[in-house]
């Protein structure tokens, strides 16, 4: 592992904002997002989270992925283009969250061709978690405050400068021409919040008609705010959006945006049909969705344990204690089927 | 009185409610997962105890009536809901019932005296001892509307001059045209501003028609603002001022900015201010005898 | 854009029973009238939803009109006393945020009105020529790449 000094990152990040889109933690309105910056001085370094995901980056909140030009009777279609992106300052559960939906979209045949093309050009240099925030619970979904698996290359906080961990060949050249020193010593570990136990995907589809969902969406505002912080949260809708009109000339947009199964009106079919009509059977998709269908789809978990969820959620809907929850009231079914007399069901 | 005894008081007569069958539901507050205080929705006696109050309840439950309407039985066996409102939220019930979306015997209303919600109340470990500005700018610390009224009623003196919107105000027009769309590139569009109002109960919000050639699904900062300058304005003269959606907000929007300077203009115009009794907006009435407009 | 080639784009609401007939009337009579506006026939003037105006506004029109009947005389008895209350209202709140409230016009003209419509429309385009494009300072505020 190398060794890069306070200073000398603040050089290479001036550098590289110079060079590229460098997409890093700032202040928004005293807002900390992932934005691009112009220079190494507007990114904030002593952060734990940022507000919202990376996932803007890869798969932005609405974004064009098909021009559409008529002129007369001539149709001429244009694809968007993309840039090289540098994500400075990532945390491993939002690189974690870039891994999960590259399973998603690149992972298998047929590929999402305008994400594959704006992934490729995109590098993640990530920073270390010191320690994990009341709400985190990375360590419980697979991940670590300091796991660099799902970079290019890895920062870690150490006295005085950061370790240089590089991790994939994309990272290599970036960092390589640096000239760093070995590190002496090794970076400390972080601190990490005892791990959660979450309920096997296979046993998950035994409570999908517990009334336990409906008491926990009694209280659900239907927002979709959980869905667009979430780093996993990959739902969306595509529609063509006219921006221009007239008689011989029209230009339309072919438009990706984010979708969220928490809406009203997410699973509505043609003549105003809703399978799931209940906000009970909404919610209870957002969990089904991370524990189950997304397990035993990609085979692991499709939530990343970054805690933004339950930390804006206003009416308090926490994935963590739903975790409890539902493994509390599977064990106790385990319970009542080999003892009839017990209760069954969750009391929460 | 201690906030002890007014939790005692509201969970004795959510027992004696739930006990009566008077009602099915007591619609109320309780502790969350992480120290916070959340929305409880209590149908069993046994769980009346876990009824908290104190000053981190500030959800405004009479949204929840929106999807309890249409649940009530119309015969003998009329099982209505109680609800805990504080004096903000109980004007929001006045709004509702003057648009018809309830019915005033389909609830059992327990008003609470409030002394004020204290700033970052519903989000884990970030309550202060600060009081919420729409708390330091409340003289009405009675329930405007309620079937029992639990707490001594006060009436504070107001020193709060809405320094945020006469400074907003003073700001040049352009200045100002900035300043508001700065806030709406932020914007995520997640909509919870629009869930949390009490007074946002079109079942499709026209926000939000499958109608690309009215409002485009895309994020952009024009939907942005043509959402929430849409969505303030149908909220003129409605709007109760519980800054439920600011408190909300991901991004932290000060939406209630705008709500306040329409509330403002419509005292100003109209001499009308939301929720005070159920009565029907000035936006939807005739014009009186001699009154004229454009003036 | 200069002042003199700034070809202002107008939409004036007009209600089926007078401000449309007033319109018409006014064509008619052969009266001279700047071309910059269109006209969008309503069947009130309470049928206009400020949403249409926000809208408008925000998306490259300079000026919006609304033309109903005179008070008392609506069709529908009442809508224009509702279109009074709205768009005095609205006005405060385009203001707010940083419209000028003269770009949104509110009056009332019957069918027998050709000569007002003239004066109105005349007056209004001179105005909002006056005031120039709509959100000119847009451009300057850009959305960041994400």
């Amino acid at each position: 592992m190398k060794y890069i000094s306070r200073e000398a990152l603040q050089t290479w990040l001036d550098r590289l904002a110079n060079d590229v889109t460098l997409i890093a933690p700032r202040l928004v309105d005293d807002i900390l997002l992932y934005q691009s910056v112009s220079s190494a001085r507007e990114i904030v370094l002593d952060y734990t989270r940022p507000k919202m995901s990376a996932k803007e980056v890869v798969l932005p909140s609405s974004e064009p992925i098909l021009f559409v030009e008529k002129r007369g009777q001539e149709v001429s279609l244009t694809e968007p283009s993309s840039g090289a992106q540098i994500i400075f300052g990532l945390r491993p559960c939002d690189a974690h969250g870039i891994a999960v939906l590259d399973t998603v979209f690149v992972g298998q045949e047929p590929i999402d061709l305008n994400y594959a093309r704006r992934r490729e050009a995109i590098t993640l240099i990530g920073l270390s978690c010191p320690q994990m925030r009341e709400d985190c619970f990375c360590t419980s979904m697979g991940g670590m405050p300091n796991d660099p698996t799902h970079f290019d290359v890895l920062l870690t906080e150490v006295e005085d400068g950061y370790a240089v961990n590089t991790v994939t060949d994309k990272g290599r050249t970036l960092v390589d021409h640096l000239n760093l020193e070995e590190i002496k010593g090794e970076p400390a570990e972080p601190i990490i919040n005892e791990t959660e136990s979450v309920l096997a995907q296979e046993h998950w589809p035994d409570l999908f008609a517990d009334h336990y969902w409906d008491l926990l969406a009694e209280r659900c505002l239907e927002c979709r705010m959980c869905a667009y912080l979430c780093p996993v949260c990959r739902c969306f809708d595509v529609q063509d959006q006219v921006t221009q009109q007239g008689i011989s000339y029209s230009k339309y947009d072919r438009l990706r945006c984010w979708d969220s199964c928490t809406g009203t009106n997410y699973r509505v079919v043609a003549g105003g049909h809703n399978p799931r009509a209940t906000k009970g059977q909404r919610l209870r998709n957002r969990f089904f969705c991370k524990f189950h269908y997304f397990p035993v789809e990609y085979d692991h978990s499709g939530c990343v344990g970054c805690g933004r969820c339950i930390e804006a959620c206003p009416v308090n809907i926490d994935i963590v204690e739903v975790m409890r929850d539902i493994s509390r009231a599977f064990n106790a079914s385990q319970i009542s089927n080999a003892s009839p007399d017990a209760e069954k069901g969750v009391t929460a | 009185m201690t906030e002890f005894t007014l939790q005692d008081q509201i969970r004795d007569r959510a027992k004696q409610l739930l006990a009566s069958e008077q009602v099915k539901c007591v619609i109320g507050y309780e502790h969350g997962s992480r120290g916070q205080v959340r929305p409880a929705f209590i149908h069993q006696i046994n769980d009346v105890d876990s009824l908290v109050w104190n000053q981190g309840c500030t959800h405004n439950l009479v949204t929840y009536l929106r999807d309890i309407k249409g649940t009530f039985g119309s015969d003998e066996h009329l099982q209505r809901v109680a609800i805990i409102v504080k004096p903000c939220d109980s004007r929001a019930l006045n709004v509702l019932l003057a648009e018809k979306q309830i019915e005033r015997e389909h609830i059992y209303v327990i008003g609470v005296v409030c002394t004020g919600i204290v700033e970052g109340a519903g989000y884990a470990g970030q309550s202060s001892d600060k009081l919420q500005t729409r708390c330091v700018r409340c003289s009405d610390r009675v329930p405007v509307i309620y079937d029992l009224l639990v707490g001594e009623p006060t009436h504070p003196e107001i020193t709060d001059d809405y320094v945020d919107l006469t400074e907003l105000e003073a700001m040049p027009p352009a200045e100002r045209a900035a300043f508001w769309l700065k806030q709406y590139e932020r914007c995520i569009l997640c909509y919870a501003c629009r869930q949390v109002c009490p007074g946002c109960y079109c079942s499709t919000c026209m926000f939000e028609r499958d109608d690309s050639l009215w409002v485009g699904i895309a994020a952009g900062v024009k939907e942005k603002e043509a959402f929430h300058l849409g969505r303030a304005y149908h909220l003129a003269a409605r709007c109760i001022g519980c800054d439920e959606c600011e408190r909300v907000c991901p991004m932290e929007l000060p939406l209630s900015l705008l709500n306040h300077k329409l509330a403002k203009e419509v005292q100003r115009l109209f001499h009308y201010c939301a929720g005070d009794e159920p009565s029907q907006s000035p936006l939807a009435t005739m014009l009186a005898e001699g009154e004229e407009f454009p003036a | 854009m200069s002042e003199h080639t700034f070809q202002p784009r107008i939409i004036a609401f007009c209600c089926n029973w007078c401000s449309y007939a007033g319109a018409d009337l006014a064509g008619v009579s052969r009266l001279q009238m700047p071309a910059d506006f269109n006209i969008i026939r309503v069947m009130c003037s309470a049928r206009v939803a400020p949403e249409w105006i926000i809208k408008a506004l925000l998306n490259g029109i300079d000026g919006v009109m609304v033309l109903g009947c005179h008070i008392g005389d609506c069709h529908y008895i009442s809508g224009n006393h509702r279109a009074a209350k709205r768009f005095v209202l609205l006005k405060e709140m385009l203001a707010f945020v940083g419209v000028h409230p003269d770009r949104l016009l509110v009056d009332w003209v019957s069918a027998s009105e050709g000569r007002k419509f003239q004066t109105l429309v005349t007056e209004f385009s001179k105005r909002v020529k006056e005031l120039g494009p709509c959100r000119e300072w847009q451009v300057e505020i850009q959305t960041p790449q994400r």
